[in-house]
């Protein structure tokens, strides 16, 4: 078989189960609304300059401060006459672009602490297991604020933050799904040939992990994007003028009275989002349920 | 039983270990300079290295995490040949001061300062007084033939003292700089160590952490406690509902409510409250102003918001484990019997279902306390709430470090200890349980 052939042969393959996936996804109604809201957003990002107007930080009008919604603005403008539509467009790029990210970063740590853990067991086992329980002893606001505090806020140190306070319980579930398929037979096959065991880990288990997985690396991108708006909000998430949804709340939160605007529009924004995430990743999580 | 408690406290032991070293390292051997934060970007070189010295931030890490942990006054004795002591001295009804003394051989308390080249010894009478006495017999010889003598100095410090060559101290008062030639150098800050309640010094309020914590421990405690009074009731009430209900309207627009408010994270939450009920129907106050020494309770309206905020999310929590919980039993092989038997629906639901759908909630709740505690930390922050979790986040904008460690530490230790708890509570409730 030639190298042409086989280009020609495996996209219909791989368009099929993209279509399977898509089946599933659209079988839950619950799954569909969240798809929709998530997908909003990710136009939003994707198009920020063409939906918008005004540069996010650098279009500040002095002549108008803290106006309500108009023709103009869309979303009104802040205390420094930035257009609010604008920084919320923006706002997503750094959300969207930060929580996948992240939990892509906390997969990887989680899947180097858990496949050993789960393949080797013994002492290796123990040593790991006692570290993530340290881990997970913290109340993971804690853990974020501390990291932060200590080494800055920005948007580095964010995904810093959230893969480690995230790694833990990835690798509590890699170890779990780990320990269940290491007695499968495949297993043992990929053994008697002589497999080595970063191979049979790769190749064999990891692969096999995949669906508890995938849903909750969506139920993990909807929690960090919780966290995002909420560090942000707490004065710790990314420094000033880039636009951040938790940092718009934060701003605004002590001005509210004068002018709700920011607020309310960065405090929906996070909100439908982090709902829209959270639907799709559980709609999804009941079908592939009903699945098995 | 005994066993596995004794097991479980052994297991919690060795995770505070733990998380005490990740504390410290991520706090403190973290980049960026201790000395250079609490100054400023003005200090001078010389004045960062001074204070870095002043607090034993030049020893060795190892050193420093014993210190913290354990105390340096044991220390002492191997240092300077004497025992040293805290005392706490009360100026007016207010002021409360912590002292650390050397005791001599007669039992005196001791403390050293340079004036010009003389070693002078301060003995503290019975009275609270001070008297001076010359003490340049106490020099001692070192190997290079210098003079040096090690005490107790007059900042709470173990301190190094060598004749002829006294180090530049400085320090930040609320006045400025201060300057003081022919200082000690060398010192160990003394400390009794966190394990003995000693949590250092904040350098925000310039007060010990421990004096200004343990109010705002309270507070939280308090607000944690009613919006779990709040929060279980009308969770498993309204789960209960839904699950009854299974796949009816009101089913279905209960667990999307449910999922609704567990998604909305707590400030967004908060938020919105303060802007329905403070900003547009005026009826409560969006924030909570105490003075300093009155309890939270004592302004009961400023309450409801940030307890209806906690609450919120765990309501939706709550509800939707219960209705899943309630579900399930509802499908279990008992309660079709009960039904076939001809039981009435009321003495079905209050007989078979309620209890056996009671478990998982349960379970779940307590595993979610560090979820809680960490919902708290937000909350009171959206309203100012005079909190544990307030005050960490303050001294992490602030990079008040000592008090982050504190402050830390505690939660930690209030999350652990109230997973423990739960848990052997629930071992009670569900004697399925194996102790293993």
């Amino acid at each position: 078989m030639t190298a042409a052939t086989q280009t020609a042969i495996l996209p219909p393959r791989r368009r099929q189960r993209f279509a399977d996936s898509m089946r599933v996804v659209l079988s839950s109604r619950v799954a569909v609304v969240g798809l929709v809201i998530v997908l909003f957003w990710v136009v939003v990002a994707i198009g920020a300059p063409v939906f918008t107007k005004y540069d996010p930080s650098k279009d500040q009008d002095y002549k108008a401060l803290d106006q309500a919604p108009s023709a103009q603005h869309f979303l009104g403008t802040d205390h420094l006459g930035r257009d609010v539509w604008s920084r919320v467009a923006y706002g997503a790029r750094t959300i969207l672009l930060l929580g996948p990210l992240s939990v892509a970063v906390a997969f990887l740590i989680g899947m180097a602490l858990g496949l050993p853990a789960g393949y080797y067991g013994g002492w290796l086992d123990e040593v790991i297991m006692r570290l993530l329980d340290a881990l997970m002893a913290f109340p993971t606001i804690l853990l974020y604020m501390i990291i932060i505090s200590a080494l800055g806020a920005s948007p580095v140190n964010v995904v810093i933050a959230i893969s480690v306070g995230g790694a833990p319980g990835i690798a509590r579930l890699v170890r779990a799904l780990t320990l269940d398929i290491r007695t499968r037979e495949y297993v043992s096959a990929a053994k008697l040939r002589g497999d080595s065991a970063a191979r049979i880990m790769a190749r064999e288990i990891l692969p096999n992990c995949r669906g508890p997985l995938i849903v909750d690396f969506l139920l993990r991108v909807g929690y960090a994007a919780f966290y995002i708006g909420t560090l942000g909000f707490l004065g710790l998430g990314l420094p000033p003028p880039t636009p951040d949804w938790g940092g718009m709340v934060q701003e605004g939160h002590a001005r509210m009275m004068a002018n709700p605007w920011p607020v309310l529009a960065a405090t929906g924004a996070i909100v439908t989002l982090v709902i829209g995430l959270n639907l799709f990743a559980d709609g999804l999580r009941e079908e592939t349920m009903r699945y098995q | 039983m005994a066993l596995y408690i004794i097991r479980r406290l052994l297991t919690l032991l060795l995770t505070m270990i733990i998380v005490s070293i990740v504390v410290f390292a991520v706090v403190e051997i973290a980049p960026g300079n201790v000395a250079r934060n609490i100054l400023g970007a003005y200090a001078t070189p010389e004045q960062e290295k001074s204070m870095e010295n002043q607090l034993g931030l030049d020893r060795p890490v190892t050193a420093r995490y014993i210190n913290w942990l354990l105390g340096s006054d044991w220390q002492a004795r191997g240092a300077m040949g004497m025992p040293v002591r805290e005392i706490v001295v009360e100026q007016g009804t207010q002021a409360r001061y912590r002292q650390w003394w050397a005791v001599d051989e007669q039992g005196n308390l001791v403390q050293w300062k340079i004036a010009g080249q003389d070693l002078v010894k301060l003995i503290r009478q019975a009275d609270g007084s001070v008297l001076e006495v010359p003490d340049n017999e106490a020099w001692k010889e070192g190997p290079d033939g210098e003079q040096f003598f090690w005490g107790v100095d007059t900042g709470n410090r173990i301190a190094k003292w060598v004749k002829g060559q006294g180090g530049v101290e400085y320090r930040l008062e609320y006045s400025g700089w201060i300057e003081t030639a022919g200082s000690p150098v060398d010192y160990i800050p003394l400390s009794k160590g966190l394990v003995r309640g000693d949590m250092g010094l904040s350098l925000q309020y310039k007060r010990p952490v421990a004096d200004v914590i343990g109010r705002r421990i309270q507070n939280s405690l308090t607000l944690a406690m009613l919006a779990f009074l709040v929060a279980i009731p009308v969770g498993v009430l309204l789960g209960l509902l839904a699950g009854l209900n299974g796949g009816k309207k009101l089913d279905r627009v209960l667990t999307l409510g449910g999922l609704v408010t567990a998604a909305t994270p707590d400030f967004a939450a908060g938020i919105f409250l303060v802007m329905i009920f403070a900003m547009w129907l005026k009826i409560l106050p969006g924030a909570t102003v105490y003075t300093d020494a009155s309890s939270v309770l004592s302004k009961p309206s400023m309450l409801v918001l940030p307890v209806l905020t906690a609450s919120l999310v765990e309501v939706g929590y709550i509800l939707r484990i219960t209705r899943a919980s309630v579900l399930e039993v509802m499908s279990a092989a008992y309660v079709r019997t009960a039904i076939l038997k001809g039981l009435p629906r009321r003495k079905m639901v209050f007989g078979h279902v309620l209890r056996n759908s009671l478990m998982a909630p349960v379970t779940v709740i307590m595993l979610h306390v560090n979820w809680l505690i960490g919902g708290l930390v937000v909350v009171e922050a959206v309203f100012g709430f005079p909190g544990l979790g307030n005050f960490i986040l303050n001294a992490a904008l602030y990079k008040d470090v000592f008090a982050i460690e504190a402050g830390a530490m505690v939660l930690v230790v209030l999350a652990v200890v109230s997973q423990l708890v739960a848990d052997i509570i629930y071992s009670y409730l569900n004697p399925r349980i194996r102790y293993s």
